[in-house]
């Protein structure tokens, strides 16, 4: 905690840096945080990665589904110390198969991230949308969106989303979705958005209410100003830091849903890879083969945070009133 | 045991596999069989394979026996009802007493006939279309209440209660003589809607003598091995008055020396001493243990790991569903475990069967067959540990009924692709049946498969394997617990599904006509439309009705080169499975008659 | 949360903030029932229109198609699905009785429907495993909501510093990792390679509270510290948004103790978030825990769930759809009460 003086002194800051715009502002905030620059680094180097996986995979010479019994023993498992890791497979292979880990977790990375990052870009636009909406018109609409809100709200999702995965994935089937995973895939990410946007709605929803009343937003509305002035003026770049923290938040939570629907039997179909088909694998063998166990598990949580860390050091250098000489 | 294994699967399949379940190779079955001398070279691959039960020494009586589950339940403990290998030799062994069992022995003796509630092995009459029993003085159940014919008769007429006792096996419909409507329906349904003209039709099937000492049953035709039927529970006995129905599954009333103390679906079941059992009126049962803790619902990693720790009370643990693939290297390299495990065939057989009806030509399917990496689908299941390459369906402990056959020309015996062949096989369909030949090529061939993690991987092999020879596979998952209510579903438009059966009794009359047959229990093949199937049918039933045992398996083998040649279905593995128990754990054998642990035998090592 | 909240109503004198907040409550219960009507009905009809036929299901393979159809009479399924609904809701206020004569069964109110896989009435079988699963989530939820508030205000405090770096770390491994693969890990760690708790047996407190302990506190904290590590994400930025709130700005500049600032005000401010989502998760859980009671085998409600998913028991999978509805709804309904209570510009005008 600061005492009063650096208060002032903060205060001053603050007065003075309104003079530049904020969009630069924020980022020669962002830029100074080296921290917060390297995690965004490691998200683009998995992102790039995931999109040119086959790419990548030709140039180290891999295959994700390439079988190689060589490299397993007459268990079937890895034959090798560190699950067989080689020069051939660098992360080693995958038990009863002898398909390339690294391959898989490039592969992989694909999936899990085109489900994190479509469930999440979907909940988030919905939440925000319906909650700024929600919480700056208020009255009859906010009483609809509420109570559809409240609605969702009041369905166990994991259970409901296990319930229906064959009948609404062969429903998607039938209505011209490529049958397998495209199906599957599509499935999961509309389902986890149609209950996922409702957190996203009902935080930016108290948010805009608790805005509403604050000083500067009604000296806009008294002011005259209109409804996207009020909105994308006032409101949403004062609600930057909650929506990207939970955007930082759900991706990964995303990607930890998709595998625990392959633990539960209805994740994705073989032969292809995701994370979580790797990770709800590779706990089986943790005795017989620790390697495998760890690779996908790190890979993960490297990413995530990542993810975290750049949300924060966005979140910091988004919000205007932030800067090193907080409060304590 | 016929449907055993595929209840046994069923229930397996909810979380994750046991090794047994595995597509794959070629040995034998060291376990159903009766009479037939089991050849001991089959077994001698197995330089882990225990010899069970000799090295236990004495047995003490005591303690606490610990069985580790991934089921929620025992599937059914309704004597009716049960039809799974570990709950027939678990209830059987505590609770449930048979006039006849197999022996409560290791190896072959496991295989013989003994009386249990009956004095004698049943004696045929009309070349073994009536056959009596003689029954025990002195067999009491739980209540202190006498065993009485009455109830044996009782208990087998439940079985034609069809709407209630469901999912047991039905020799009693099909064998006993009870007229039939039109339909082909048994006239007799069941004795809680039976009408008293019905129940009479039943009555007369199923005698009981004046004195109560001797139940008879009389058959529609000669079963000449009609006693090994009975072994089935579904032949013990049940007290009317506590018949509960559908909740006598919950609630069956003991006649062996253990009783229910608490059954807890999801988390346990609890037997204690039936006090009222003696010794005396029990010829084959030891009942060392004081009581059993079936514990449910244990992930089968959480298993595995528990026996190999063997700390606490899992020093007195048994597993009901055999070892995980990848814990055999764990559990088989290191000698601390020498003593506690054991590498052994069970009953059953694994296959892939075809859609026949879809996939009508047998070169595609001979094509499937040699392309296929066997090697690589037995590796993923533990190796040599999932069992041995099948050369059909009759296992070589069948001594009367197996033979060698002759494989296809050019197939791999160690089980690695032929590709060239599987191509060349692939070019004489394309002339000869285009349509099938664009379908297997181009389209896909549709695969069923179970949604289980060990299945995510047979089935990428099977996609991947085959891809080098040309043919196409298309994947689709389906729940594990509805696996085969799916592929045995007519309106199931698969190409290619894949099953596991084993023998009811030593004799392939219970597996040729129950996996061929239109009319059989477990045909996925959709074989009827097949050009051979006429040929096939009547030899089939040429054997059914042979007398003589050795012309018999001379016919079933014969039958198995046949199907070799035809290629409705390939075979897949003769199929072993793995077992680890506590250290003070004694008894710890595979029973053959169900391959698994006779767990009534099972005592706690002082 | 309500409209009703934000009306200026609130910001009255006292005595007529409590006839409004009574109102409200009132609101707000009327509204949970609409609610739950609806979602009773949506749930049923949903689940109805599966491609399941629940009475082909009762019986095995052996089963005849006459013998189905009288299975279906028995059970209801071959009214309209109205009628069944109906049917459905008379039963959890009367009971039900299915079937006629000898094989005639009852259950009694509230009645969700008879199990025939379980040979048990729904109620009955929710009535046993729901009593595990409220014991899992109430520990897990007080140990994660210290632990998640404790860690993120520390967390907030010192920003940038390493304790928020490291808690940076830790949170990341909690959010991405998914409960099975962290459950078992610990599972095998703490219990097979370390010895250090027998494995658990879950026995009910009364019964014996040892093994009830020690069967719990695994699963307690695999689930505390999995989603702590959101409350400590969001404590931590909701308590760096409080302390540039001008209130708290306004409490400094008068010259208050630090802690008292963050006890009375910062925290209260950053609490709002929290509550919100914290309800809504605990009433979550209450609706059962599925993955961890099935990797810590504790037969709870959400093992009771998976299961009739994967036996494709309907009357079980809707009555436990339900009755977690039920819980969240309930937790909502608190949730929005508290909401309005917790806002500290109410406190400080």
């Amino acid at each position: 905690m600061s005492t009063t003086e650096s208060a002032v002194g903060e205060l001053a800051e603050y007065v003075l840096i309104e003079s530049k715009s904020p969009g630069r502002l924020a980022w020669e905030r962002f830029r100074r945080d080296r921290v917060a620059v390297t995690a965004s680094f490691v998200v683009l180097f998995f992102v790039g990665i995931a999109l040119f996986a086959p790419l990548v995979c030709k140039a180290l010479g891999i295959n994700p589904l390439t079988l190689d019994r060589k490299a397993l023993n007459d268990f079937g498992l890895p034959n090798g110390p560190f699950g067989a890791m080689s020069r051939k497979h660098l992360l080693g292979v995958e038990p009863g198969t002898g398909r390339d880990i690294l391959a898989r977790l490039i592969y992989g990375a694909r999936i899990s991230l085109l489900v994190g990052f479509v469930s999440t870009l979907l909940t988030t636009v919905i939440g925000v949308v319906l909650g700024i909406v929600a919480g700056y018109r208020r009255g009859k609409i906010d009483a609809i969106i509420s109570r559809f809100t409240d609605l969702t709200l009041a369905f166990p999702s994991l259970l409901l989303i296990i319930a229906l995965t064959r009948p609404f994935t062969q429903r998607l089937e039938s209505l011209g979705v490529p049958e397998g995973n495209p199906a599957r895939l599509t499935y999961i990410v509309l389902v986890l958005s149609l209950f996922g946007w409702v957190y996203v709605a009902r935080i930016v929803r108290g948010q805009t209410l608790a805005l509403r009343e604050r000083e500067f937003v009604e000296a806009a509305r008294a002011s005259g100003a209109g409804h996207w002035h009020m909105v994308f003026k006032e409101l949403l770049p004062n609600i930057w830091a909650p929506i990207i923290v939970i955007v930082s938040l759900s991706l990964p939570g995303y990607v930890a849903v998709e595998s625990t629907l392959s633990f539960l039997g209805v994740g994705l179909l073989p032969p292809d890879a995701s994370w979580g088909v790797m990770l709800g694998d590779s706990v089986r063998y943790y005795r017989a083969d620790p390697a495998y166990l760890f690779v996908p598990g790190v890979a993960l949580i490297v990413l995530v945070l990542a993810f975290n860390v750049m949300g924060d050091g966005i979140r910091d250098a988004l919000d205007p009133k932030s800067d090193r000489q907080q409060l304590g | 045991m016929g449907e055993t294994m595929k209840r046994r699967i069923i229930g397996f399949l909810g979380l994750a596999l046991s090794a047994s379940l595995i597509a794959s190779a070629c040995g034998s079955d060291s376990s159903s069989r009766g009479r037939n001398a089991v050849s001991t070279d089959t077994f001698a691959s197995t330089d882990t394979l225990a010899i069970p039960g000799t090295d236990s020494g004495t047995p003490t009586t005591g303690g606490t026996i610990h069985i580790l589950s991934q089921l929620e339940q025992v599937t059914h403990l309704d004597p009716q009802r049960n039809y799974t290998g570990s709950d027939l030799a678990f209830a059987g062994s505590t609770m449930q007493r048979t006039l006849v069992s197999y022996a409560f022995a290791p190896g072959s003796d496991g295989s013989q006939l003994v009386a249990d509630l009956a004095t004698d092995i049943g004696t045929p009459t009309e070349g073994g279309k009536v056959w009596s029993f003689t029954l025990r003085d002195g067999a009491t159940y739980e209540d202190g209440s006498a065993v009485t014919c009455a109830d044996i008769a009782y208990g087998t007429s439940r079985v034609f209660a069809t709407d209630i006792i469901v999912d047991g096996p039905t020799y009693a419909i099909s064998y006993l003589d009870i007229p039939q409507d039109a339909d082909g329906n048994s006239k007799y349904p069941g004795p809680y809607t039976a009408k008293a003209d019905q129940q009479a039709l039943f009555d007369k099937a199923v005698a009981c003598s004046e004195d109560g000492k001797t139940i008879t049953f009389t058959l529609s035709r000669v079963v000449a091995d009609f006693n090994y039927t009975v072994t089935l529970l579904a032949f013990s006995p049940v007290p009317k008055a506590k018949d509960t129905g559908e909740k006598y599954d919950m609630t069956p009333v003991s006649s062996g020396p253990y009783k229910i103390e608490s059954y807890e679906p999801g988390k346990s079941l609890v037997l204690v001493r039936n006090e009222n059992w003696s010794k005396a009126s029990d010829p084959i049962r030891n009942a060392y243990a004081d009581s059993f803790v079936y514990e449910f619902a244990l992930d089968p990693a959480v298993i595995d790991e528990r026996l190999i720790a063997d700390a606490g009370d899992d020093q007195y643990a048994v597993g009901d569903g055999g070892l995980q693939p990848e814990n055999l290297q764990t559990v088989f390299t290191d000698d601390r475990f020498k003593d506690r495990r054991q590498d052994d065939y069970d009953p059953y057989v694994s296959f892939t069967a075809f859609n026949v009806k879809t996939v009508s030509c047998v070169e595609v399917r001979r094509a499937v067959y040699l392309g296929l990496d066997r090697e690589a689908l037995r590796t993923a299941g533990g190796g040599p540990y999932t069992g041995d390459f099948a050369d059909g369906y009759i296992k070589p402990a069948l001594a009367d009924d197996y033979a060698p056959s002759k494989l296809p020309e050019g197939l791999n015996t160690d089980g690695t692709p032929n590709v060239e062949a599987a191509k060349a096989s692939l070019e004489e369909a394309k002339t000869k049946c285009p349509d099938v030949y664009a379908k297997a090529t181009v389209e896909g061939l549709k695969f069923f498969h179970p949604d289980t993690p060990i299945w995510q991987k047979l089935v990428s092999i099977w996609i991947e394997s085959l891809k080098a020879a040309g043919i196409v596979i298309k994947p689709t998952a389906v729940e594990p617990s509805k696996y085969y209510p799916t592929v045995q579903n007519e309106e199931t438009d698969y190409d290619i599904s894949r099953g596991t059966w084993g023998p009811d009794w030593p004799n392939a009359s219970t597996m040729i006509p129950e996996l061929f047959l239109t009319t059989g229990g477990f045909n996925l093949t959709r074989n009827g439309d097949d050009p051979a199937y006429k040929q096939f049918e009547t030899d089939t039933k040429a054997a059914l009705d042979e007398l003589d045992r050795k012309a018999q398996g001379k016919k079933w083998q014969a039958l198995n080169q046949f199907l070799v040649d035809q290629l409705w279905s390939i075979p897949g593995t003769f199929t072993k499975a793995q077992d680890l128990w506590g250290s003070k754990v004694g008894n710890a054998y595979r029973w053959s008659s169900t391959g698994s642990f006779l767990f009534g035998e099972l005592y706690v090592k002082q | 949360m309500s409209a009703k909240v934000d009306t200026p109503l609130f910001y009255s004198p006292l005595s007529y903030l409590r006839i409004a907040l009574t109102t409200f409550i009132a609101r707000r219960l009327l509204f949970a029932l609409v609610l739950l009507a609806a979602v009773s009905l949506f749930t049923y009809l949903l689940f109805a229109l599966l491609p399941t036929d629940p009475a082909a299901l009762t019986c095995g393979k052996n089963c005849k198609p006459e013998l189905i159809e009288a299975n279906r009479v028995r059970l209801g399924y071959d009214k309209p699905i109205y009628e069944q609904y109906v049917q459905f809701v008379k039963g959890i206020f009367a009971g039900r009785t299915y079937g006629t004569g000898d094989v005639a069964f009852t259950c009694p109110a509230p009645s969700l429907g008879y199990s025939f896989n379980q040979h048990e009435c729904v109620s009955t079988l929710i009535g046993k495993t729901f009593p595990v699963t409220a014991f899992l989530s109430l520990g897990a939820f007080i140990l994660w909501m210290l632990l998640g508030v404790g860690t993120g205000t520390l967390a907030a405090l010192h920003r940038g510093k390493w304790q928020d770096r490291l808690t940076s770390v830790v949170t990341s491994i909690g959010v991405s990792l998914p409960t099975f693969y962290v459950g078992l890990l610990v599972l095998f760690s703490v219990v097979i390679w370390l010895q250090w708790l027998p494995f658990p047996h879950y026995a009910s407190p009364t019964d014996n509270l040892h093994d009830f302990l020690t069967a719990m506190i695994l699963p307690w904290i695999t689930l505390a510290v999995l989603s702590a590590a959101s409350y400590t994400r969001i404590t931590r930025n909701g308590v760096l948004e409080a302390m540039n709130e001008d209130f708290v700005r306004f409490g400094v500049a008068k010259g208050l103790k630090n802690r008292t600032v963050i006890r009375k005000y910062v925290l209260r401010a950053a609490l709002i978030p929290i509550v919100t989502i914290a309800g809504l998760d605990f009433a979550a859980l209450l609706g059962g825990a599925i993955v961890t009671e099935s990797v810590f085998s504790l037969p709870g409600m959400g093992r009771l769930a998976i299961r009739s998913v994967t036996d494709s028991d309907l009357p079980v999978l809707v009555g436990t759809t339900l009755v977690a509805a039920v819980f969240i709804v309930m937790a909502n309904t608190i949730v929005d009460i508290i909401y309005g209570i917790l806002d500290p510009r109410v406190r400080l005008k």
